[in-house]
């Protein structure tokens, strides 16, 4: 099947590029395409013009400053996979890298795609919400940066605005221990039946200090498990307190039916995913 | 005259690379879709988009229109509008397993995906926009989903003579009886699901008018005698169509049936123009036929000490919407159901059901694999219900040598079964250790029979042409269609043992209905038994002329002549020697033929007693075992396979890595059955539209495989060659699932076993 | 309609594309190279990948126009019959070509991988192709040739390509 006719232009400045993609309605800023050519394939969305800003140097680059790691909307998974920085300061998202499609297409999608296609179980957003991470957005204007929870905010919906493009992730450089799985139904390059992140920082005692869990393809975006995270606050991870996160997880999933899996598994899934995570936490230390 | 034998192979049994890998690592092999025609025009298929209907209207007009369309073809566009599913290629009449689908559906759509019309455009583009522009009015009629539902008289027909379209039985001894002397009794329903080909090469072909007027149609299919399919639909003698098959991207009986070849044909035909059509992913996944679903209803009875009694079995196939290959598939699951066992009480009963579902047909296996997932579970379960080990148990009820199948048909050639098992069982070598907390390792083994060769009352045939050139080398000419089994290179194997040249001087040339001698489907596992055979007779022939040529030559008896080295030579003499290319001026000298065409014809048999089910139907059997070593994840129900262990006994390898490369992707393609595959279908319509959601294994899924092969010298191919193509997908997944029951204590009965079916699994069976 | 340079497989060509053409189309369609395949024009199989600017991508999910003036690797550009690339040898050597359509895919997959991480053992071999689908072989003697050849390739200290 072909995809459907539209224009193209190659954006040679970020400047250039916001402003094609603000000057046209129904413009659509092409990084990586591992989503979006897919669905003007398959007819989910419609574009009558491409700004390719694949090649913006503006959009690159992962580094650090301020107690922050800085990645570009552009940096393709294959480098943050790369990266020692993501590795060593970031590893839950380094995993999250990992598990993501398959090696061609870790060498293609990007970062700001991935958050920009804002899929309820996108392989980055999920590490990324449980690290506090912000998100750089550009645009004519000027620039913006909004906490990524308030970026995403449903299935393909983004805070985007006309114009608008991913500048940037910020992620805080944050004490402790980091996971991410991602529970698919085949080993190489699975879509998500269900995914979970969660950081946890123990005090010396064995307290937990912080706490965060996020999960993926269980609601009609990544979220965070509030209240399964103030539960496990000023106390050690006891088995006791460990399940009663985990319930707490599963509750706020809102998974559906479909044909990765069924509403129950999936919730069941969340509890055992945060069960594991936690008691990993409790054995490793945070 | 001295034919090689076994101990004296020079290139038989060796790792030879095939003249085919080059082409294709070097990305110069030309497949179906790789042909491109000045003046081509490109097709589209208009398809169903209801399961169940009736076509009130189509207007193609708009379609018609568009700039760049050169036609738009709908049923009464076609000149014969049937499709018969004989039993692909064979010229005599089977009766009760007739089946005929449509061209292009005429009144009533029976499926999602069927074919209602054919656009040719001079772009991909306006065929793409004229597909959309066709305007079909459907009017929906009520559907049947569920064979157990198609089988209750109110549920609709989908032919005038009920949905059931196959009955077959099996009887031996007396079933209650049996039962009644058993200690143990075992009793499950096992289902199966609807599996996609999944083959990386789409349907596809490019078709032309030659400078004859013949319909030249060069498509990727296993069958190139649909040329007579192609005919009768366009109302054309035989001769006026010719099929060319090129070396294809995986068929597995997908590319069994007719699929591409008569909307080429007919746009062809109709157009007088070059015209290609290929199949998108999502075209091949909803509308070309798939694998059977089969529920089935297995109760063994067995003694204490293990010994099998009884037998009953009710097995339930899903035809979808069109029989195709539907009844025969039942019959090969019929025969297969009792497995490679000695039960001398059996009843067994089978039905095939029509659906408003996706149609079924050949598939890798043909009816054995889904049997297999339900006795290999059984007689772990019954292992289980005596306190034997699984391996002791099949030990000692596995059938032997002289033995007779439940239906009636004694094994005549070597069942190296207890090697097999044991060999496979050893070779997993010491347990692993589970990976991490809340992991549980398993181990689990089956076995299993499958039928290579095709049914012995349909007078199998190949025929094969094998000449010595001018400048030495050699030719072999046979139709035989090349999937990727290296069916082509074992025939240049077979020559050059027997011709004494190497196979770098021997060219082969394929697939052409019109210019090489037909040598059957590729279907069946039938290629290297019976176009094997066909190759070894006419080499066999030629190697005698030109012994005796070269004899003649040294004035000495043929006795004393040896081929060798591409040369003919008098033994213990070298010295007096002569090129292939001397002697093929020497054979034209003297008025010898240079060439030999042999017709193998595979011993024909009488049809079975379909009341009884009693009699031979299957040439012969490839035996084999696998076992499995599976780490489950306890949470999540993830099964992960980290050792497989193959035992086959092939008979004779003609070449090792063609063999072992069939088990090895074998073993990955029952992995998938297993664990991985299912064309999900709610009400007629195809959840699992690509490959996204219909998951194959990726090679993160399949562990090392370790294929041993053993060689009985028994099969009826070349040397005692048996096929191993099909046989090598059977035992895996009931292997797996054996693995997984030993891992977590329980056993799930349908296929696949994703981790949701595994976790619901243990959840009702009260596991933490 | 507009016309781009780029270079094949170490030649500089021009070819006419839309926008919205892919690459795999107008490789396939425009340029002959019927070498890179099409198995599901969505990134689900790995059939059509090339070596796009230096990185192995699914040609149907990048648009013909991003290769201007760019450099696109076939299979046809790692080796050929006179001079194969030592995966190409491994491939044939161990059989691990069967139907073969795959192959292609596997090949630009590889040949970018293991010039990128040299010392890769078997698992990561593995993963490498994790999108590189197979039907036929069960990946068994793809890993094995790829482990040789890598071997033989370290021990060249070269990519082996011929034509990048």
């Amino acid at each position: 099947m072909l995809l459907p006719r539209f224009e193209y232009r190659h954006a040679t400045s970020l400047l250039q590029g916001m402003t094609l993609l603000a000057e046209s309605p129904e413009a659509r800023a092409l990084a990586g395409g591992t989503d979006l050519l897919v669905d003007l394939r398959e007819r989910r969305q419609q574009a009558r013009l491409l700004v390719d800003i694949s090649q913006l140097a503006e959009l690159r680059g992962i580094d650090a400053a301020d107690g922050e790691v800085r990645l570009g909307g552009g940096v393709t998974v294959g480098e943050l996979l790369a990266s020692p920085l993501v590795a060593a300061a970031l590893p839950a998202l380094h995993r999250a890298a990992r598990a993501f499609a398959d090696f061609l297409t870790r060498n293609k999608a990007t970062l700001g795609g991935n958050l920009a296609n804002a899929s309820p179980g996108a392989d980055l957003v999920v590490p990324l919400l449980a690290l506090d991470a912000r998100v750089v957005l550009a645009a004519p204007a000027g620039e913006r940066t909004l906490a990524l929870d308030a970026f995403v905010l449903g299935p393909r919906r983004t805070a985007l605005g006309a114009g608008e493009l991913v500048r940037a992730v910020l992620v805080p450089r944050a004490e402790g221990r980091q996971s991410f799985h991602k529970l698919g139904l085949k080993r190489g390059g699975p879509i998500a039946v269900v995914s979970v992140a969660t950081r946890v920082r123990l005090d010396a005692g064995g307290r937990v200090t912080g706490a965060a869990v996020a999960l993926g393809a269980v609601a009609p975006r990544p979220v965070r498990a509030v209240e399964a995270e103030a539960s496990l606050l000023g106390a050690p991870l006891t088995p006791d307190r460990i399940a009663r996160a985990a319930d707490l997880a599963a509750a706020a999933a809102r998974p559906i039916d479909d044909v990765r899996g069924s509403r129950a598994y999936r919730q069941a899934m969340v509890r055992a995913l945060v069960a594991r995570d936690l008691a990993a936490a409790q054995t490793e230390g945070g | 005259m001295d034919l090689p034998s076994p101990r004296g192979f020079r290139v038989v049994g060796a790792r030879a690379p095939r003249a085919d890998a080059r082409d294709k690592v070097f990305g110069l092999l030309r497949y179906a879709d790789d042909l491109a025609l000045g003046g081509m025009l490109h097709a589209k298929v208009v398809r169903a988009t209801r399961p169940s209907a009736r076509i009130r209207k189509i207007d193609a007009a708009r379609a018609g229109a568009l700039p760049g369309v050169r036609c738009v073809l709908t049923a009464r566009d076609v000149p014969h509008n049937v499709l018969f599913s004989d039993v692909p290629g064979q010229t005599t009449q089977v009766g009760p397993l007739r089946a005929r689908t449509q061209v292009l559906a005429d009144d009533v759509v029976r499926y999602l995906g069927e074919a209602v019309a054919l656009v040719a455009a001079e772009t991909e583009e306006a065929a793409e926009e004229a597909t959309r522009l066709v305007a079909v009015e459907y009017e929906d009629l009520p559907g049947v989903f569920e064979p157990e539902a198609a089988m209750r008289p109110e549920a609709p027909q989908l032919e005038p003579t009920g949905n059931v379209i196959s009955r077959w039985k099996v009887r031996q001894g007396d079933v209650e009886a049996g039962f009644r002397e058993a200690d143990v009794v075992v009793a499950h329903t096992y289902r199966t699901g609807l599996i996609d080909h999944a083959f990386i090469e789409p349907e596809a072909g490019v078709g032309w008018l030659d400078e004859n007027g013949v319909v030249t149609l060069r498509v990727a299919t296993q069958v190139i005698e649909h040329f007579r399919d192609v005919a009768n639909v366009l109302g054309l003698p035989h001769s006026r169509v010719r099929i060319i098959a090129p070396y294809i991207g995986g068929g597995f009986g997908g590319k069994e049936d007719v699929t591409v070849e008569v909307f080429l044909g007919l746009l062809v035909w109709k157009t007088r123009r070059p015209v290609r059509l290929c199949y998108s992913r999502e075209e091949s996944i909803l509308s070309p036929t798939k694998r059977h679903p089969f529920i089935m209803k297995y109760r063994h009875g067995a003694r204490r000490d293990g010994t099998l009694v009884a037998l009953e079995v009710e097995l339930i196939s899903d035809a979808g919407a069109y029989a195709y290959l539907s009844p025969l598939t039942l019959l090969y699951a019929m025969v297969h159901a009792a497995g490679p066992y000695r039960i001398p009480h059996v009843r067994i009963d089978g039905v095939s059901v029509l659906t408003n579902n996706p149609p079924t047909s050949a598939f890798r296996g043909f009816g054995s694999a889904q049997p297999a997932f339900a006795y290999e579970s059984q007689m772990d379960e019954l292992a289980r219900a005596l306190g034997l080990d699984p391996l002791e148990l099949r030990e000692r009820n596995y059938l032997r040598k002289g033995e007779r199948l439940a239906s009636g048909q004694a094994l005549e050639t070597a069942v190296l079964l207890p090697e097999t098992a044991r060999r496979a069982w050893a070779a997993l070598g010491p347990p692993g250790p589970p990976s991490g907390l809340g992991k549980r390792v398993g181990r689990g083994l089956a076995s299993a029979l499958t039928s290579y060769g095709r049914i012995v009352w349909l007078h199998d045939w190949s025929s094969a042409w094998v000449e010595l050139q001018m400048d030495g080398t050699v030719l072999i000419r046979t139709g035989v269609p090349d999937i990727g089994g290296g069916q082509a290179a074992a025939l240049v194997q077979i020559a050059a043992e027997l011709l004494g040249v190497a196979q770098e001087d021997i060219a082969i040339h394929i697939g052409d209905s019109a210019l090489t001698p037909l040598a059957g489907t590729t279907t069946a596992t039938r290629q290297l038994y019976m176009s094997g055979s066909a190759v070894h007779k006419a080499a066999a022939e030629l190697r005698a002329t030109l012994v005796l040529q070269a004899a003649e030559l040294f004035q000495v008896s043929p006795e004393a002549i040896e081929l060798a080295d591409g040369t003919a030579r008098v033994r213990d003499n070298p010295g007096r020697a002569s090129s292939f290319k001397e002697l093929a001026a020497a054979c034209a000298r003297s008025h010898r033929p240079r060439s030999a065409f042999a017709v193998y014809q595979a011993p024909a048999g009488q049809v079975m007693d379909f009341e009884t089910g009693q009699g031979k139907v299957f040439p012969d059997f490839t035996f084999g075992t696998q076992a499995a070593e599976v780490e489950v994840d306890e949470d999540t129900g993830e099964v992960q396979v980290r050792r497989v262990a193959a035992c086959y006994d092939v008979g004779r390898a003609i070449n090792r890595n063609s063999v072992e490369g069939q088990i090895e992707g074998g073993v990955a393609m029952g992995l998938g059955y297993a664990l991985l595959e299912e064309d999900q279908v709610a009400g007629g319509v195809t959840l699992t539209p690509n490959l996204m959601t219909y998951l194959i294994p990726t090679a993160l899924d399949v562990p090392d495989v370790t294929a041993i092969v053993l060689e009985s010298g028994e099969g009826m191919g070349p040397w005692g060659a048996r096929g191993i193509g099909e046989p090598a997908i059977v035992p895996t997944a009931p292997a797996i699932a054996n693995a997984v029951r030993d891992a977590v204590g329980v056993r799930v009965t349908r296929l696949p076993i994703t981790p949701e079916r595994l976790w619901r699994a243990r959840q009702e069976s009260g596991a933490r | 309609m507009r016309t781009i340079e780029l270079t094949l497989n170490g030649q500089r060509t021009r070819v006419a594309v839309e926008p919205h053409e892919t690459l795999l189309w107008v490789l396939r369609h425009r340029l002959a190279a019927t070498e890179v395949k099409s198995g599901c024009e969505r990134g689900d199989c790995g059939a059509c990948a090339v070596i796009l600017d230096g990185k192995a991508v699914n040609s149907c999910l990048a648009l013909a126009v991003q290769a201007e003036a760019k450099s696109v690797v076939t299979v046809r550009g790692l080796g050929s019959p006179e001079a194969p690339h030592p995966l190409q040898a491994a491939f044939i050597e161990l059989g691990a070509a069967q139907c073969g359509i795959c192959i292609p895919g596997m090949l630009v997959t590889l040949y970018a991988f293991l010039r990128d991480t040299p010392r890769a053992g078997r698992a990561e071999i593995r993963e490498a192709i994790g999108g590189n689908l197979c039907r036929c072989t069960g990946y068994q003697k793809i890993v094995d040739a790829a482990e040789s050849a890598a071997r033989r390739l370290l021990a060249q200290g070269t990519d082996g390509a011929r034509r990048t």
